[in-house]
């Protein structure tokens, strides 16, 4: 059935529904402009079903492309996206720091070539000498990268990707990293001691919010040694920068107030927001004296996420 | 049936559905009580147009500026004062500037007023605190919805007669066109069951009575409540979950029906938007079938959700779609379907340009929802994986 107006409403003018008189030259224009609408109800229509990817193409997505996990801090290195036998994944970690190499020598030295990521935010260099000064060139004539007087750790930022050669001037011995800042998640491998006899887990709790978001598993293992080390699994909390991993003798703070109403012990530094990874317990540390594991923010005083520990009766 | 001229039903009505009348432009609409005045400029009398204490969407909008406050006070609405300010100014600014040209009258723009409160009640940009009160942030985004409710409005009218409800159909478009990663519907649960979220259930209950007795819409908003609290309980025992920013894991079982059918938005929707006589089903009849059909048609675009979201868009979509099918409602209500046919079926069918934006609108709602349900970004989202790229 055609709706039928009040006479008042049927005179109404409408661009895309009006039967009025009108002259054609009128006319004209707002058939013009009817079919402008329609095309663009049209293009909303493609945009709003998000047909061949449209609407990410012009309003962008909330997870980035997928990159395969880094696969270590450091040591054996494997350049982000080529890690072996990781899965691509778009969550992303606070910017961190992977060690791509480490050199020494005395005095001019060629370093091996390395790769930075196509995938990194940026490379650095850290050096250490004694005296004198230390300069970073490209190649034996090109402008110095870095030339600074020696004497304790410096650093020096640097941008660009793929790979690096690096020509090395110092006035003495020298050490020298070179790093590069990415923000994949870490995935790496249990420590060997983990599984090794006379280890066994003590502890195993799931993350849950408190101020920010906050998932995945932790493991407390006793080692051999009489040490302890502390495990996260699939593990995501919200980023930020110089968050702790801290344990609190409360068995499940639900608010920052009731994490600070008892102290904690600040165990280990998260650099890194995504993955599974591995941490050492400081040395006089009883895990079995806290009941939770909590992520702690000092930048502004808040317990993003907390994981109850549940003794693991198993082994 | 329609009401009866000059009952109240019928003066609720016309007020509602139109908000001035040009002839004479010096008078006001009759039965709507709207007080009239007249302004000299420039040597020039323009009929001034107030507004009238017994128009039912004076009461719906005090309703609704109560339950701001409360978000903005107590229930961490995550929207600006400046945002609903400028969402509501646009839209007045336009409705009034539409009939001042039309119809030479300056009129109380109170259908407008009420629309630009509506997307600012239900749209969020994402990234916006709850507390920054004077934020523009994605102000552009509630300007967008305002200016598509009033261009679809004023535009798309099939028969002389806006088909669609404003601030459904700008928040609809807006949402799905835009998208998660910039926009968002205020969330489902608005906390734990303590004094804040009761004052506002107390509100909107009290605010239902009022506002759906003055439009005698009681039956409609029951005719939607009942079959969806039953469809969704039926999900509920089938399995069926999702997730949400606010909560840890998936939801399912008891807590799916509860976050669903207990929701303050659910019932804000169903008393204070699909009851606008102007887009609804005309007859008493009709407004029970278009309150049913409604509610089959959210739960059947809610069951393939996996996040809150889409449940969310699920819910207001099935109005856009139902208000395009109203017409067709109206004939059933009035007509046994197997009288239906000849003249009025082919009216309804008539490609005119009106017609085809109703047509795609509609489609744009049933397939941006049904689209919502395979994306994977906004499992990502809702599961609060995507850190700083999404603040919702």
């Amino acid at each position: 059935m055609a709706f039928r107006g009040c006479p008042a409403e049927r005179r109404a003018a409408t661009l895309l529904g009006s039967k009025r008189d009108v002259e054609p030259g009128v006319r004209g224009v707002r058939r013009a402009a009817s079919a402008l609408g329609l095309l663009l109800l049209l293009a909303g229509l493609v945009v709003g079903a998000d047909l061949f990817g449209s609407r990410e193409a012009l309003f962008g997505a909330a997870t980035p492309p997928p990159l395969a996990a880094a696969a270590s801090r450091s040591g054996a290195f494997h350049p982000v996206g080529t890690s072996p036998g990781s899965t691509k994944t778009v969550l992303r970690s606070q910017a961190w720091w992977q060690e791509v190499g480490r050199f020494q020598g005395a005095g001019a030295k060629r370093l091996p070539a390395f790769e930075i990521s196509r995938d990194a935010i940026q490379w650095r260099v850290r050096w250490e000498c004694p005296q004198g000064r230390f300069v970073v060139r490209k190649s034996a004539r090109a402008e110095p990268l870095v030339d600074a007087s020696c004497g304790g750790e410096k650093t020096a930022e640097l941008t660009g990707q793929g790979s690096e050669a690096l020509q090395i001037a110092a006035d003495g011995p020298w050490t020298a990293r070179v790093e590069q800042q990415v923000d994949v998640p870490l995935v790496e491998p249990p420590l060997p001691v983990m599984s090794a006899a006379g280890t066994r887990k003590v502890a195993t709790g799931a993350f849950y919010r408190i101020d920010q978001v906050g998932k995945g598993s932790v493991t407390i293992y006793r080692l051999a040694s009489g040490g302890h080390a502390l495990r996260l699994d699939d593990f995501f909390v919200t980023a930020n920068i110089d968050l702790e991993i801290r344990l609190s003798p409360l068995r499940a703070p639900r608010t920052t107030r009731q994490y600070l109403s008892v102290p904690a012990k600040r165990v280990a530094p998260l650099d890194i927001t995504a993955g599974s990874m591995n941490f050492t317990l400081p040395d006089g540390v009883d895990p079995a004296r806290y009941r939770s594991v909590v992520i702690w923010c000092p930048l502004i005083d808040s317990a993003y996420a907390a994981a109850t520990l549940e003794p693991d009766h198993a082994s | 049936m329609t009401p009866r001229p000059g009952s109240r039903a019928a003066s609720v009505t016309a007020a509602v559905a139109r908000p001035v009348t040009p002839q004479p432009p010096a008078r006001a609409p009759a039965g709507s009580g709207q007080a009239t005045r007249q302004l000299t400029l420039g040597g020039r009398t323009i009929p001034v147009i107030l507004p009238s204490r017994h128009d039912p969407r004076l009461k719906l909008s005090v309703v609704i500026f109560a339950l701001q406050i409360l978000g903005q006070t107590v229930l961490d609405f995550k929207v600006s004062i400046a945002q609903i300010l400028v969402t509501i100014g646009v839209c007045a600014l336009v409705d009034a500037a539409v009939t001042f040209k039309r119809q030479q009258v300056l009129a109380w723009p109170a259908s407008a007023l009420l629309t630009g409160n509506s997307i600012a009640f239900i749209l969020r940009a994402s990234g916006t605190r709850h507390g920054d009160w004077w934020s523009l942030h994605g102000i552009e985004y509630f300007i967008l919805a305002a200016l598509m409710s009033l261009l679809v409005k004023y535009l798309v009218r099939p028969g002389g007669r806006h088909r669609f409800n404003p601030s459904n159909i700008g928040i609809v478009w807006v949402l799905l066109v835009i998208g998660p990663v910039h926009v968002f519907p205020q969330y489902l649960w608005w906390g734990p069951l303590q004094p804040p979220v009761i004052a506002a259930l107390v509100v909107i209950g009290l605010g239902a009575l009022w506002v759906l007795r003055a439009v005698q819409m009681l039956p409609m908003a029951l005719s939607f409540l009942v079959p969806f609290t039953v469809l969704i309980a039926v999900f509920a025992a089938a399995g069926q979950s999702f997730v949400a920013i606010w909560q840890d894991g998936a939801i399912g079982g008891f807590d799916y029906w509860l976050r669903i059918c207990a929701s303050p938005e659910l019932l804000v929707f169903v008393c204070f938007m699909m009851s606008d006589p102007a887009t609804a089903a005309r007859t008493p009849a009709g407004r029970c079938l278009y309150g049913a059909a409604t509610a089959v048609v959210a739960a059947g675009l809610v069951v393939v959700q996996p996040t809150e979201f889409g449940i969310k868009v699920a819910i207001l979509s099935s109005l856009t779609v139902m208000c395009a099918l109203v017409p067709l409602i109206d004939a059933i209500a009035r007509r046994p379907p197997t009288r239906l046919g000849g003249f009025h079926m082919r009216g309804v069918l008539a490609l005119r340009p009106a017609t085809i934006a109703v047509i795609i609108l509609s489609a744009t709602a049933l397939a941006g929802t049904a689209a919502l349900a395979h994306d994977k970004d906004l499992i990502y989202i809702e599961r609060g994986l995507t850190g700083p790229r999404n603040a919702q």
